[in-house]
């Protein structure tokens, strides 16, 4: 039913990002890419895929400014794609966005704090969660002016919302803060997706749910993890787990009383995925090495993030098999975010003449 | 005087005496140079030089050597390590590090070590317990990889303060060397060059000396023969006239004639000889 005015509005988007998805590097291409001497080689295999934005590096371009670029184009697709959208799928989009906003307002707020000139960071900040309003966010000087006269103009209030004060803002670590607003943002997209109208019900709710799960699992997870041998409490740890997922409620309700890795992986027990990754890495049984990624200087087995990352790129490759869904946008930008992370990567290990680990990106297709 | 030992070997010529004298003037202005140069008086005046051998420049060297070596590879890891949390974080953690970081976790501290009589800084690194300015840091993902490269980072500025270490170190050791160094300068051309070129000019002075005297006193008996020689010619020459005198007289003998002539051919011959002498 949901296919037959999908098309109307959106047909045209959805060819647009097929395009897109069918554009990103395969194996072979990768395969092609870790082979390169030198950046400048790099960039010449780059060339069918990223040509124009390429085009205006110097020669042996920095990795950095490499990935700008690659970022660049993401960017410029993303925004074409924005342009068109129109109903539902506009609002779905900027709700993509909202993420990077709580990056590009934790910095602004971290300058705030430390009464720095915010003006400066403005282009620091992630292109994709640029919101109007956000250069106003730099003439607050203090941070109780910050809260109550500019948040409540940006798009991300409702996070700020009934869980964080002005006082909040001034005393706790910004990773908390960052973490908060991660949280209610999940939950407020979680809702959205199956909730609004044209969306309930639809493959978008199905899919997103499977991403939208899985983003709140690992987030929950990652915290309990990274908190280890911080001064964050345990009741404050409970409060960045988002309230859905697959692991809510026993599982996060256990991952609040992890106390080591051991804990953590009690806690995923029920969630066979999870549990396979935790036994793939190699944690719970040696409490070494947690989470490093492919353990750093000993081990080249995969971890954690690792292969986090490997099921998100694998659910958003999946998310393609499905028609007349949204989530197909959702998913190309995480696949090209990653492709900038792999590219990023293959560079830093060329430049670095690290070769032994070029292989560690994560490709799908 | 001048004896065997102390002197240059050279002839007794005015040639060499101005070279002598040239050569002193050096070296006592170099030797006051040396003095006035000199950074610490107080050990110049010791009478025991620190004892630094080439042996510990060379330990030094080595592990100087060692530690750029050992920075080299740390480095890399850690630049590595870095470039691991951009992959895992996504992003740009910098400025959010830079600012929750409030008091050095990281801390160097300095005391003196005292090598062969020299004092010598030496840094000692060490961190500061419970000073976890950014640990929640990537709180949402990378946190680990965050976590383990400031550890590596840690690792790399512990190499570099080693390294600073090590070339303090060294660089003051070559400056006490060099001080050294001019110091033995300075004692030996005090010692040993100025006295021997003195001794050498006052050898010289003494010859020269001596040969006038010799001169002057041949020039005397010279002079004293000539006149001896004037005086016996005249002596001569009166007899001849009193000679002739008398034998206008009476008609002299050809035999003491003949006498006298002999007797003026040998003194042409002596004043011949003197003149060769000249």
């Amino acid at each position: 039913m949901e296919g037959l005015f999908f098309n109307v509005n959106n047909g045209y988007i959805e060819g647009i990002v097929r395009g897109y998805r069918n554009g990103l590097l395969t194996g072979q291409n990768y395969n092609n890419l870790t082979q390169c001497e030198t950046i400048d080689d790099l960039k010449l295999q780059l060339g069918p895929a990223y040509g124009d934005f390429l085009a205006s590096l110097p020669p042996n371009p920095s990795t950095s400014t490499l990935a700008e670029k690659t970022t660049d184009k993401l960017i410029a697709e993303f925004r074409y794609v924005r342009a068109n959208a129109v109903g539902a799928l506009a609002k779905f989009m900027d709700y993509l966005t909202y993420g990077y906003m709580i990056d590009n307002v934790a910095l602004l707020i971290t300058g705030t704090l430390h009464e720095r000139d915010t003006r400066e960071l403005l282009e620091r900040c992630h292109p994709l969660g640029w919101f109007e309003t956000m250069p106003v966010l730099c003439v607050a000087t203090n941070i109780e002016e910050l809260y109550n006269s500019v948040l409540i103009e940006t798009p991300l209030a409702p996070y700020f919302k009934g869980s964080l004060s002005h006082q909040d803002l001034d005393e706790l670590n910004i990773e908390i803060v960052r973490n908060t607003l991660y949280k209610n943002y999940l939950e407020d997209f979680n809702n959205f997706v199956n909730t609004d109208p044209d969306m309930a019900g639809t493959p978008t709710a199905e899919v997103m749910t499977e991403i939208l799960e899985f983003e709140a699992d690992r987030r929950a997870i990652n915290i309990t993890l990274n908190s280890f041998g911080t001064d964050l409490s345990k009741t404050d740890r409970k409060k960045l787990y988002p309230s859905f997922g697959r692991l809510y409620p026993e599982g996060s309700y256990m991952l609040s009383r992890a106390e080591d890795v051991e804990g953590v992986r009690l806690a995923v027990e029920g969630v066979s995925d999870y549990k396979t990754y935790f036994d793939a890495a190699g944690m719970g049984q040696s409490s070494a090495g947690a989470g490093n990624m492919s353990g750093g200087t000993g081990g080249d087995g995969k971890s954690l993030e690792d292969l986090f990352y490997q099921k998100e790129m694998e659910i958003s490759k999946s998310a393609f098999t499905r028609q007349f869904s949204f989530a197909i946008v959702y998913a190309w930008v995480k696949l090209r975010e990653q492709e900038i992370r792999n590219i990023t990567w293959i560079a830093e290990c060329i430049a670095q003449n690290q070769k032994e680990r070029i292989g560690n990106y994560i490709s799908v297709f | 005087m001048s004896g065997a030992g102390n002197r240059e070997a050279v002839f007794p010529t005015r040639q060499s005496l101005g070279l002598m004298k040239s050569k002193l003037k050096g070296a006592q202005t170099g030797h006051d140079l040396l003095k006035r140069k000199n950074v610490s008086e107080v050990i110049y005046h010791d009478p025991i030089l620190p004892g630094i051998s080439s042996y510990e420049i060379t330990e030094i060297t080595r592990r100087i050597d060692e530690a750029k070596r050992k920075m080299g590879r740390v480095m890399q890891i850690a630049a590595f390590s870095l470039a691991e949390v951009t992959y895992a974080v996504g992003g740009d953690i910098g400025y959010q590090v830079q600012e929750s970081a409030k008091s050095a976790r990281f801390r160097v501290r300095t005391k003196q070590e005292n090598v062969s009589g020299v004092f010598l800084p030496a840094f000692e690194s060490y961190t500061t317990d419970g000073n976890n300015d950014f640990g929640l840091t990537g709180l949402g993902k990378g946190g680990q990889q965050v976590q383990r490269c400031r550890e590596t980072y840690a690792r790399a500025v512990e190499t570099l303060v080693e390294l600073a270490s090590l070339q303090t170190a060294f660089v003051i050791l070559d400056e006490v060397i060099k001080v050294v160094n001019r110091r033995v300068n300075a004692i030996i051309s005090e010692h040993v060059i100025i006295p021997r070129t003195e001794n050498t000019i006052k050898y010289i002075n003494s010859e020269l000396d001596e040969l006038d005297r010799e001169e002057f006193f041949r020039l005397k008996k010279v002079q004293n023969k000539k006149q001896r020689d004037t005086a016996a010619q005249d002596a001569e020459m009166r007899l001849k006239r009193d000679a002739a005198e008398k034998a206008e007289a009476a008609s002299g003998s050809t035999s003491s004639d003949k006498e006298n002539e002999l007797g003026t051919g040998d003194i042409l011959g002596e004043s011949e000889d003197a003149d060769v002498i000249f």
